[in-house]
Formats: structure tokens, sequence, C-alpha cells
């Protein structure tokens, strides 16, 4: 970026931030549409690059969880650009890994102040062979849910995760192919932020590591993986993503407008609080080591970017008619302008204005005529859908921040680069678990919740390529009548993941006391 | 390990030995005389009906999973729920919306003091218990609330306390097993379409 340039976004930014710092004290219980108004009159033209980087206003006044104790990546979206790595731990001397925590902690971030800039950030998470390894006591461990203390791989029933996405198939240092205990991520919104806390970390970690005989070391680094974009809109497939984020009650943040009604009970994404039914649900003990965690589910996807756009080339006729198919496919243009707004062509200007590519629901399409039942984004959040099988859509959200990983593919090559590309899917929920088993088993990998009958997502589901297989078809609902197409074949396959505990800060502090 | 021992141990091996030989000449019998009226008696509609396990309890065939529960009641309980039951005639709407319901029947047992509860559904119903506790809470504790010890809905003991009461069917049937209730919903539609495409077409 040359210094032109660099000046009138700086002047963006402190106004951005003057504006932010003053909102809440100035608007009570107003919304981001007022709020963007605002900002639209007084710094003009700019307001596409404000735009991308304003996910919502923060009002201080409706705030009544901990936000200091509750870890940032909870709460706060990352910054963009970002930069980050994340580094997956083995601890093998328990007394270290507790010193090493007391060390790192001050510099584990809250979720306080979500309306200023954020800096580099260091999020700390946890399975449970990592409590164990930590030396967290037994009646603590047993009080942790079944489905965490098990793991994501001896969970692989529950989660579909059969053939090519088995956790046989997976990679190290994934399920039962390590043991990673820790995971410690950093992301900043500069190079030289990111790289100052990552050196940070290095250090505290040094002492303790055996550069030559890894295993024999207290703490053993079993991966260290950068990650990060200058444009974080667009995944791998060339298509923007992660535009849709819970709003949750009690946190203070206002999302632009999602359809999702009132903002939802802060139970079902921090532990300790009010759930949707209406009751606090059980949580790990004692109260210092559960209240204001969470849960992360951490899954490792490679995309197969070429083999999607030769599924479209094969099973259309015309360049235009393979974009509306990948459109139909995911419920919204590679702009992020969704299709129930935009049905027939792309809409630059609708994907890039947070206040306008969220602001929709399925009330006017009620046969998926715009966007299919069988969208990527309508199964994952049916929002205001007809529900044939009687769910509660609330109950079923998660706090997404997943992260990219390797280049984006143009949308006419068809031939594999045989490059690593994908995605880390990292889904956040008080019981992120059974969420992410209601999403594998219900709504991702079976049609019947949408009266689809066997077929699956066409973009995360796991497919065979069959013709044959009503599985692996995909319905377009269209005048005079519907399209179907089939074969559809796996276009993210699972390389691993885990279940993680996001302990809250003096959860953090209290383990680092353990004796 | 003396001589001795050894010479028990063969000997309670060959009794053992006895009465598995016994076990399994009866079982091939039985066998034998199944195979026989099957090949008599039996029919073939080409689908699948064998039974595999539907989760820590039950059994599904195909789509379709049975639930079977027997549960004592409170005083008072059964002419209650009977009460319900007699209002509602069979119009239980909250059954209708949960989709996946294709029958259900509550049987009273000995006295009045205990219930037989046994449904028929597509898939799991564990997964969907949390979407029952904010959607239809108030018919799940109608109903269930004459069952001693029903801890509520909303209460996260509620799916432990209906496994701690379920008992696996010995035997389940289903007609159509690959069907679920909105496949055949949804293939009504589709019939009831085709049907008025034809009709037009025959008046044309």
């Amino acid at each position: 970026m040359s210094n032109d340039d660099n000046k009138p976004l700086t002047g963006l930014t402190d106004k951005l931030q003057d504006l932010k710092d003053e909102f809440g004290n100035r608007i009570e219980n107003s919304d981001f549409e007022t709020w963007l108004k605002g900002v639209k009159e007084e710094v003009g033209d700019g307001i596409e690059m404000m735009a991308r980087r304003a996910r919502g206003v923060f009002n201080p006044n409706l705030v009544t969880m901990q936000l200091k104790d509750i870890q940032s990546i909870v709460l706060r979206e990352r910054p963009t650009p970002y930069f980050g790595t994340v580094v997956a731990l083995k601890i093998n001397n328990a007394d270290v890994g507790k010193q090493m925590l007391s060390q790192v902690l001050p510099d584990v971030t809250g979720s306080e102040d979500w309306h200023k800039d954020m800096q580099a950030t260091l999020s700390i998470v946890m399975t449970y062979e990592g409590l164990q390894a930590l030396g967290v006591p037994q009646s603590s461990l047993d009080s942790f849910p079944e489905s965490f203390k098990a793991g994501m791989a001896a969970r692989a029933e529950q989660l579909r995760d059969f053939d090519v996405n088995a956790p046989e198939n997976w990679m190290a240092p994934f399920g039962d192919k390590g043991d990673i205990h820790v995971g410690a991520a950093i992301i900043a919104d500069t190079k030289d932020k990111w790289q100052a806390k990552l050196d940070e970390l290095r250090d505290n970690l040094a002492d303790h590591i055996d550069v030559d005989n890894p295993a024999n070391g207290d703490v053993e680094i079993l991966i260290e993986q950068d990650f990060g974009s200058n444009d974080n809109v667009k995944n791998v497939f060339g298509y923007r993503d992660g535009i849709s984020n819970p709003e949750i009650q009690g946190s203070g943040i206002q999302t632009p407008s999602n359809h999702d009604g009132d903002p939802i009970a802060a139970g079902e994404f921090v532990l300790g609080y009010e759930g949707e039914a209406g009751i606090v649900a059980p949580m790990p003990q004692p109260e210092v080591l559960g209240k204001n965690g969470s849960f992360m589910v951490l899954r490792a996807y490679h995309s197969h970017v070429a083999t999607f756009n030769k599924y479209r080339k094969d099973n259309t006729d015309s360049e235009e008619e393979a974009e509306l198919l990948g459109a139909k496919m995911w419920g919204r243009w590679r702009s992020g302008a969704p299709l129930v707004l935009s049905p027939d062509h792309d809409d630059k200007a609708l994907g890039d204005d947070p206040s306008r590519n969220n602001d929709f629901g399925y009330k006017d399409d009620p046969y998926g005529k715009k966007c299919p039942f069988g969208a990527h984004i309508r199964r994952m959040n049916p929002r205001d859908s007809e529900d044939f099988i009687l769910s509660d859509v609330r109950i079923h959200r998660i706090v997404r921040r997943s992260v990219g990983f390797g280049e984006v593919v143009p949308p006419d090559v068809i031939e594999d680069d045989g490059k690593d590309r994908g995605l880390f899917f990292i889904g956040i929920n008080a019981h992120a678990m059974e969420t992410v088993e209601f999403l594998q088993s219900q709504w991702i990998n079976d049609g019947n919740f949408m009266s689809l009958g066997e077929e699956k997502d066409p973009m995360v589901g796991l497919h065979s390529g069959d013709k044959d297989s009503d599985a692996d078809n995909f319905t377009v609902p269209a005048d005079p009548i519907r399209k179907r197409y089939h074969g559809i074949e796996t276009f993210n396959t699972l390389h691993g993941g885990e279940y993680f505990f996001i302990p809250s800060l003096s959860a953090l502090k209290w383990i680092s006391e353990l004796s | 390990m003396s001589k001795n021992n050894n010479k028990e141990r063969i000997i309670d091996n060959s009794e053992d030995l006895k009465d598995k030989i016994t076990e399994s000449m009866d079982a091939f019998k039985l066998r034998a005389d199944l195979l026989v009226a099957n090949l008599k008696e039996g029919g073939n509609d080409g689908y699948d009906h064998s039974t595999s396990s539907a989760g820590e309890k039950g059994l599904k065939s195909g789509k379709v999973s049975e639930l079977t529960v027997i549960a004592p009641l409170k005083d008072g309980g059964a002419a209650r729920l009977k009460e319900i039951l007699k209002i509602a005639g069979g119009n239980l709407k909250g059954a209708t919306r949960v989709g996946t319901l294709h029958d259900l029947r509550f049987v009273f047992l000995d006295n009045d003091t205990r219930v037989l509860f046994c449904t028929a559904y597509d898939g799991d119903w564990d997964p969907y218990i949390d979407d029952f506790a904010t959607k239809i809470p108030e018919l799940m504790d109608i109903l269930f609330g004459n069952v001693e010890g029903w801890p509520g809905i909303k209460d996260p003991s509620v799916k432990q306390f209906i496994l701690d009461h379920q008992i696996t069917a010995a035997g389940w049937y289903v007609g159509v097993p690959h069907l679920t209730v909105q496949d055949i919903r949804r293939h009504e539609r589709i019939v009831k379409g085709i049907n008025k495409a034809l009709d037009e077409a025959q008046t044309n």
C-alpha cells in the first residue's frame, strides 16, 4: 500500500474509532443502521472500507456478561486484515505446563473494550487430555460433558465422519495421531504486532522445549501454522464467507440485521448464563473453572476447488449457468450477495454492504425458487423458513471464527494444482460439541429436516459422486419445473479436528495455581 | 495349576459344550421353522426391513425407529392423562408439528399405576430434545408431568430420565422403512400434482 493510499485510510480509522468510542455513551438502544447512517454522513465516500470493518456496534448499557473474564475469541471478531499463528502443544510435565500458563496469562485477552480496535490477541484452549496433563483434579474432569471427554475422533458416528472423513484418515497430530493438549492462537491486525506477540510466546516456550528430541521436552510443539489474509472476505472457492454471526444478549454487541429476532440468550454461547430455555445448564466444576468459559470445535478441511469448478462446468451449458449453480449451492453469489435478495445475478454493492448483505429471511421464498432449501447457508441457518421438523433455529447457532489457508482458485480452473488450501472451521458455543454433532447429523448429512429426502449439504456434506444415489443429489426448485443435479462430490474433506474447552481468564489462573 | 483343577475345568467345559450344542440345536430348529414359514407364506417388497440399534436404546428399521417406555405414574396421574387424551381425541397438534412422528400411543398398566408409551419416529430423538424444551415445553409437560419423577422437559437430566425408563423392543417391523413422515407428505403432494396435470391433459 502506498503512502497516498495509507493516509486517508488512517484518517478514516481514527474517525471510526472516535465515533465508536462515543457511540455507547451517546445512543442507547440504537441499531446498526442508525449508526451507519451517521457514519455515512460524516465520512462520505470511504464508506466501503469502513463498512467492511464495521461488524457491529457496542453499547455498554446493554452489557450483563462479565466481558473481562471471557476470552476475546468468544465475543470478538478478528481484525481485517489479519495475521496469525496457531500452535498446538503437548504438555509432558504438569508443573512446567502450569508455570508456562502463568507466564502467558497476562497476554491472554478478554472481551471488554470491544469497540476499540483489536490489538494482538492470544487465545488459549485445551482438550480433555490437556486438562488432565495439567493436573486438573479428577472430580473436575468428571464434570465435563461426555462428548468432550471422548474427543472428536471418538464421536465419528455422531458427526457422520465416515469414509474419507474418518479419523483413521486424518493427518497428524489430530485425533489419535497425536496428543494435542493445548492450542494457542495469536491474531493481530498488523505484521509487526503479530511478530512481537509471537516472539513473546516463543520466548516463554523456549526454555521448556527439547529442540533435538522434541518428545523429551517438558513441552512439545506438535504443529505451528501461520494463517492470515489481507482480504479476509473470500474463502478459497472465491466466495465471501463468515458474514453471519449471532447477536448475543448481554454482550453489548449489536450486529447488523440478520433476522435472528431478539438477541440469542447468553447461555447458548457462554457457560454460567441462562440459555434460551431459561435455565443455566450444568457446567464444569468448580464454578471458577466453568463460569465464563465456552467450548470450541475445530474442524480442518481441505478444499477441492478445481473439483467444484469442474462439477459446475460439466453439469451446465454456459459459464453464466455454472456461476448460478455455484451460487445455488452456497446460497450466496461470490460477492456475498444473498440469492434471496438478488436471485438472478451477482450484485457486488449488495455483497459489500454489511447493513444489507445479511438482512433477509426466507418468508418470501417459501418454495426455494430463489435460494434452494438445500443451499449451504439455508441449511446452516434456516432463519424463518417453514420448519418441516420441529426445530428451534436459535439453539443451533454457532459463533464462527474460521480462518482460511492457501490461495483462492479462479472460477475457470478445473485442474487441481496439488497445493494445500482449505479452512479451519472454528465454531464456538456453550454446548459446541452437541451443536456441531446436531448440524453434522441432521442439517448437513441428511435432508429430512427440509423435506429433501436423503440429500446432503452440497458444499460440506460427505458425498460419493454416485449418480444413482439420492444422497448425492442437489435439487434446485425453479419454474416451470425443478432442476436436479446428480453425483455431487465431496468438495471439502476433513483432515482432522478436536474438541476444545475455552477457559475463562480466572479459570486459566485457577489451573495455573493448582498444586 | 494342579492336575485336579485341570480335570475339573475339562468337566466344566464339557457340560458347557453340551449346553451349547443343545441350545444351538433348538435355535437351528427354530431357524428352520421360520425359513419354511417365510418360504410358504412370506412376501418380498424389495425393501430392507432388517433392524439395527437406534442409539443407546431402541431399534431402527431403515429410517424409522421405535421408542418404548414403561414408567410409574403419580397418584391420580392416570385419571388426568386419560382426561387429556380424551379431550384431544387423537388431535395432538404438537405431535403433528414435530414432523417425525409416525404414531404414538399410551396404554395404562397394573391398575393404572404405570403407563406404557410407544412411538415410531424418524431418525434419532435425542438431538431434538432441546428443541422440544424451547418449542413445545407445555405440551411435553402436560403429557409427561403425570409420570413419577418427570424432571420437566427443560431439565438437563431429562434425556437420562427417558433412557432409564426406555426398554428396547425385542422385535421391530416397519411397513415402509425407507420413508419418513416428510417423505410420505411430499410424495403425496407430488402424486396429487401429477394426477392434476394428467386430468387436465385429458380434458384438453
